[in-house]
């Protein structure tokens, strides 16, 4: 583990104990009231599962065709994160729309999209786990044709006519709101970067038990 | 070259099923139970539930397909052809179109059987518009099956690979799937929105184009050792 | 560890039951006729601070037990490695 990773664990933890003393401050949405804040953590979630995704694609392109399996860990890393992500992003939702739509679920475009792109990380991971050998290749497959669903399930609210906020949301975003969600997406980010740090150790260390297995059988 | 490969491809497969028609029989017969299920189960009192024609006949080619794919390339596991085919001095890209066209033919045979049927047992329109729902079911068939032949080829050295290639396939072709219920069941309205239909065919297209360029790409790297 | 495991989901799904419960209406009462308001009582509307309530812990909660797994797969994959390095080094001075 890099020198840095503890004290930037410790920043970490640090500006997720301040960040709820921000969000508590932000004035209250005129219409969603209290239950808007669940946006605080919800983009910022949403944003990591969208990151994670196109991660995961880019380190596969690179395995796919360079072999190198650095990129191959990486994507592993990545696939899980954009799992843990995704089930912040889509449990936070449905509580914020319960009280903000009425509803828990809208099979609308955005979400009927994300999910899919949900699943296409869990079936990731079954394949790393359940494929067998040569299961790191068609992950790599796999990840290719869910990163090529990133772009459509971020553009997809501002083409079809949707129940889900549309992107110029963050853009026109007032100062009183804007401060506490660029806290908590710097928080999360660095947050994903840790967790891609410690689960890339943890697929480099288990490459060196086998490497050693392999050494002992020669 | 190319094109002379697919051709052998294909007639070889086409030859191999034709001898005993194994595939094609099953297939068939088990789009016929599916929706004969679907029928069993959503009809109350003698009638159809409204607008379920178009998902049930999706769901019947997304079934029927997924159990063609495996079939079909547990036939080349079982013989080895298929290391026999990537061990031939022809392009990689060549021999996917090749089996990717079998496919294609495979489901068409399908959803000939499969069209009637959930036209009768739904009382569905299906064939007031004839010529779009060919392009509909066409262009869907193909997204459907490039996918499909990409991952089932992929998969036939992997462990747990019958229940694998659904988990795979599904997620991704599930807008696939989506476009074409949509498209399919703007066709069985009885005033016909020609601009919405013209937008989900676009869709279709759209991802038949995207996942046809990925999987050309990712077909040698993936079948390589 | 199974204890812990099925702890976690036990006080998971508490959190989760309890917002489901807060967050239903009550049944209405018999009525003789019908009176229009233009907006909903304070009473009457969905509270929305189990739902928020909810939401953050599920978040924390989540985050949590990922790094646990985490930490524990890495420690378990250290103690292996430590010990084949340990048989190494026993088989080649032997």
């Amino acid at each position: 583990m890099p020198k840095s990773f503890m004290p930037l664990a410790v920043v970490c933890g640090l500006m997720f104990a301040v960040s709820p003393i921000l969000i508590a401050d932000a004035p209250y949405e005129s219409t969603m009231g209290l239950v808007q804040k669940i946006f605080y953590v919800h983009l910022p979630s949403a944003w990591m599962f969208l990151l994670g995704a196109i991660v995961c694609g880019i380190a596969s392109v690179r395995f796919l065709f360079r072999g190198d399996p650095r990129q191959d860990r990486l994507a592993w890393a990545a696939a899980e994160l954009v799992v843990l992500f995704g089930v912040l992003t889509l449990v936070t939702g449905p509580l914020w729309a319960r009280k903000a739509w009425g509803v828990w679920w809208q099979w609308d475009v955005r979400l009927t999209a994300s999910l899919m792109g949900w699943m296409v990380a869990v079936a990731y991971l079954l394949l790393r786990k359940y494929g067998g050998p040569g299961s790191d290749k068609l992950a790599a497959g796999l990840a290719l044709f869910g990163m090529a669903n990133v772009p459509f399930i971020y553009i997809s609210v501002n083409y079809w006519r949707t129940i889900h906020p549309t992107t110029s949301v963050v853009p026109t975003l007032p100062t009183s709101f804007g401060v506490p969600l660029w806290f908590s997406a710097a928080t999360f980010l660095l947050l994903f970067l840790l967790l891609l740090r410690m689960r890339v150790r943890l697929e480099e260390q288990r490459a060196r038990v086998d490497a050693l297995y392999l050494s002992m059988d020669a | 070259m190319f094109a002379h490969i697919v051709w052998l491809v294909l007639r070889k497969d086409f030859t191999i099923e034709v001898r005993s028609l194994e595939i094609a029989y099953t297939t068939i017969f088990f789009s016929i139970s599916c929706v004969l299920v679907f029928a069993f189960a959503l009809v109350q009192e003698g009638r159809a539930p409204e607008g379920g024609a178009a998902g049930i006949l999706w769901i019947a080619i997304a079934f029927a397909g997924t159990l063609a794919l495996g079939r079909t390339f547990e036939r080349e596991r079982q013989a080895e052809t298929l290391r026999a085919l990537l061990l031939a001095p022809a392009a990689r890209p060549a021999v996917y179109v090749g089996k990717l066209l079998g496919i294609i033919i495979l489901l068409t045979a399908a959803e000939a059987v499969l069209v009637p049927l959930v036209a009768l047992l739904f009382q569905a329109p299906l064939f007031a518009h004839p010529f779009w729902l060919v392009l509909i079911l066409l262009t869907g068939t193909i997204g459907f099956a490039a996918v499909g032949t990409l991952f089932a080829a992929m998969l036939v050295r992997a462990r747990s690979r019958d229940v694998l290639l659904p988990v795979l396939l599904y997620p991704i072709t599930v807008p696939v799937i989506i476009a074409g219920v949509r498209a399919t069941a703007t066709l069985l309205e009885p005033e016909v929105d020609t601009g919405v239909l013209q937008v989900w065919f676009a869709l279709l297209v759209c991802f038949d184009v995207v996942f046809l360029t990925l999987a050309l790409w990712t077909f040698e790297p993936l079948m390589t050792d | 560890m199974t204890l812990l495991r099925t702890l976690l989901v036990v006080v998971l799904a508490c959190a989760a039951d309890g917002a489901l419960v807060l967050a239903q209406q009550p049944p209405p009462q018999q009525q003789d006729e019908f009176v229009p308001i233009d907006e909903l009582p304070p009473q009457d509307q969905l509270p929305a601070a189990p739902l928020l309530v909810t939401a953050y812990s599920f978040v924390v909660l989540a985050l949590f037990a990922y790094v646990v797994s985490v930490a524990r797969r890495l420690t378990t994959v250290q103690r292996e490695l430590e010990r084949l390095e340990g048989d190494l080094k026993r088989g080649d001075s032997a």
